[in-house]
């Protein structure tokens, strides 16, 4: 049974021993924030954080690190919290054969219960709102599900987007948005700025476990996010319409913001520590103006910390990254057997494959380049034989140590496109790319002196299994 | 609002700013803006957050910063 809404998920995390409640009063900085950086710094199955006793406020309830463990994002894809990295993301990739699961309508959404509008708008009196690190410009939205429709063809649900961005609270009504330009929301803000038009917006906050993997995933432009997440829960997903906008958003979300992009509008934003583990800021950005506000009585906030890795944000963005790439390659490369693109949302990727030839690993490197995702991301790759396992670091460093002769493996392209938040980036948005064959060369490719590999004994695969089993019986 | 309230912005040192919200419970805190760089905080926030001189010098911001910052999407042209 999938989770429809965050709060039932939050009941399983305390059930599995993966919610810890904090009971003692906290400052909402930088109290919050710096338990949540700490979740990533004690481990790989750190708990999601409760806070509801904090100084000033009388009625928050903010919950973070949700997806911050390797224990609590299998949880989130219902598999057991123990379910190893690779076997979560090889289960992604199952899964992800399902799409598209046409979503169901359920109009009874519990955030009907309660509206803002009008003068009564204020998201500082709805939302226990904080500053995460401590040159960000402000208090930020950065776990919100975004939802907005092609202007010119609003009526295409697969070109309604859904996706994850940046938001400074910049008013009581105020939001200061990224729109990376290389997400789907810039081209529909592009289009309705280019005939003047607003362009209407939802942002839902607190949602079930799997719409923050669906809208963090590099999807093609007219893939729908929610008919992913009905492959990915595995049943259809919930939808109600937004009553203002008309949006389809979750109907289990806890708050739904919306509003409208004020056409060709640009205010001062930033900076904001970012998953690149720098900050980016300093620029003038777009604006939305907020209209109306529908929430659950005694909403959640959902918020998440975000820095030098790992942070929950790389929980988060790590397996759903892997997928797509995985898949896209695979469609012309069957010999691609697994895809680690879990480093700064893919920035680097280690790939597994046979090889059809000499030469080939190689010209899976520059493939994964040139993918969707890997236009902008996929700056390093590092391939590897097809019996070493790409999330297996050290197995990693082996075939780098072992297999790579620099002058013949490594390969560098100069003025290549990457997201502008690159740090390594120069100018912003150029990268040169670079291709590490950690592969054992085949023919024709005749190099090294790979004949005699010391391969694990026959036997081995028995004995792991032996061992375990006396282990865990002692 | 408390008995503190600030006279400039720690990141810009205008002295324009916006009382945006206060604490729940009574004195706890106030929210301030600063009505030309927009930074936002917490009167409870440490002072390298809140007093001018303790800001760090790397995310201070000038008004010629700010002036200059460039647009992220530009504003595309009108179409007909
Ligand atoms: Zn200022």
């Amino acid at each position: 049974m999938a989770y429809d809404d965050l709060r039932s998920f939050l009941a399983t995390l305390e059930e599995e021993g993966q919610l810890l409640r904090i009971t003692e009063q906290v400052r909402p900085e930088p109290d919050i924030a710096a338990a949540a950086n700490a979740a990533g710094r004690i481990g790989e199955n750190a708990p999601a954080l409760w806070f509801d006793n904090v100084h000033g406020f009388t009625d928050a309830r903010i919950a973070m690190n949700v997806h911050g463990s390797w224990a609590n994002h299998a949880l989130a894809l219902g598999l057991p919290k123990n379910t190893a990295v690779k076997e979560q993301v090889a289960e992604f990739a199952r899964r992800w054969d399902a799409f598209p699961v046409a979503p169901v309508r359920r109009e009874d959404a519990p955030w009907r219960e309660n509206t803002m509008d009008g003068e009564g708008i204020d998201l500082f009196e709805l939302l226990p709102l904080f500053r995460l690190n401590d040159g960000d410009g402000g208090f930020y939205l950065d776990k919100a599900a975004v939802v907005s429709r092609d202007p010119q063809d609003p009526e295409n649900f697969g070109k309604q987007n859904v996706g994850v961005y940046r938001i400074e609270v910049i008013g009581k009504d105020r939001l200061a948005f990224q729109p990376v330009p290389m997400h789907d929301i810039a081209q529909h803000l592009r289009m309705a700025e280019e005939k003047g038009e607003d362009l209407p917006v939802a942002i839902t906050l607190g949602n079930d476990p799997v719409m923050p993997i669906v809208a963090g995933m590099p999807m093609a432009y007219d893939q729908s996010e929610y008919e992913m997440a009905g492959a990915l829960r595995g049943e259809p997903m919930p939808l109600a319409t937004a009553p203002a906008t008309g949006l389809d958003v979750p109907r289990g979300s806890e708050v739904v913001i919306e509003g409208y992009f004020e056409s060709r509008t640009r205010q001062i934003e930033g900076p904001f520590g970012e998953f690149t583990g720098n900050y980016s800021g300093g620029r003038r950005m777009p604006v939305v103006k907020v209209t109306r506000i529908s929430y659950r009585t005694a909403p959640i906030f959902e918020s998440l910390y975000l820095g030098m890795p790992w942070t929950e944000c790389d929980y988060l963005v790590g397996p759903n990254t892997c997928v797509p790439l995985l898949k896209q390659l695979k469609a012309e490369f069957p010999e691609v057997q697994a895809v680690n693109a879990m480093y700064t949302h893919g920035l680097l990727v280690i790939i597994s494959t046979k090889k059809r030839y000499g030469g080939f690993a190689k010209a899976v490197g520059m493939r994964a380049m040139t993918t969707p995702h890997g236009l902008g991301y996929v700056a390093q790759v590092i391939l590897v034989d097809e019996d070493v396992d790409p999330f297996n670091l050290p197995q990693v460093m082996w075939a780098l140590s072992s297999k790579v002769n620099p002058k013949d493996d490594v390969m560098i392209m100069p003025n290549l496109p990457v997201v502008e938040l690159a740090p390594a980036a120069s100018p912003a948005g150029i990268i040169s790319k670079m291709i590490i064959d950690a592969t054992t060369p085949v023919d024709p490719d005749r190099r090294g002196n790979f004949a005699t590999p010391v391969k694990d004994l026959p036997e081995t695969q028995e004995w792991i299994a032996k061992l375990q089993k006396l282990i865990a019986e002692r | 609002m408390s008995a503190t309230a600030p006279s400039i912005c720690p990141r810009c040192a205008h002295e324009r700013l916006t009382h945006l919200t206060t604490s729940p419970v009574a004195g706890a805190w106030d929210v301030f803006q600063c009505d030309r760089c927009l930074y936002t905080w917490r009167t409870t926030e440490p002072a390298r957050r809140t007093q001018p001189d303790a800001y760090p010098a790397a995310f201070r911001l000038t008004a010629e910063d700010i002036e200059n910052a460039i647009e992220m999407p530009a504003v595309p042209p009108l179409r007909a």
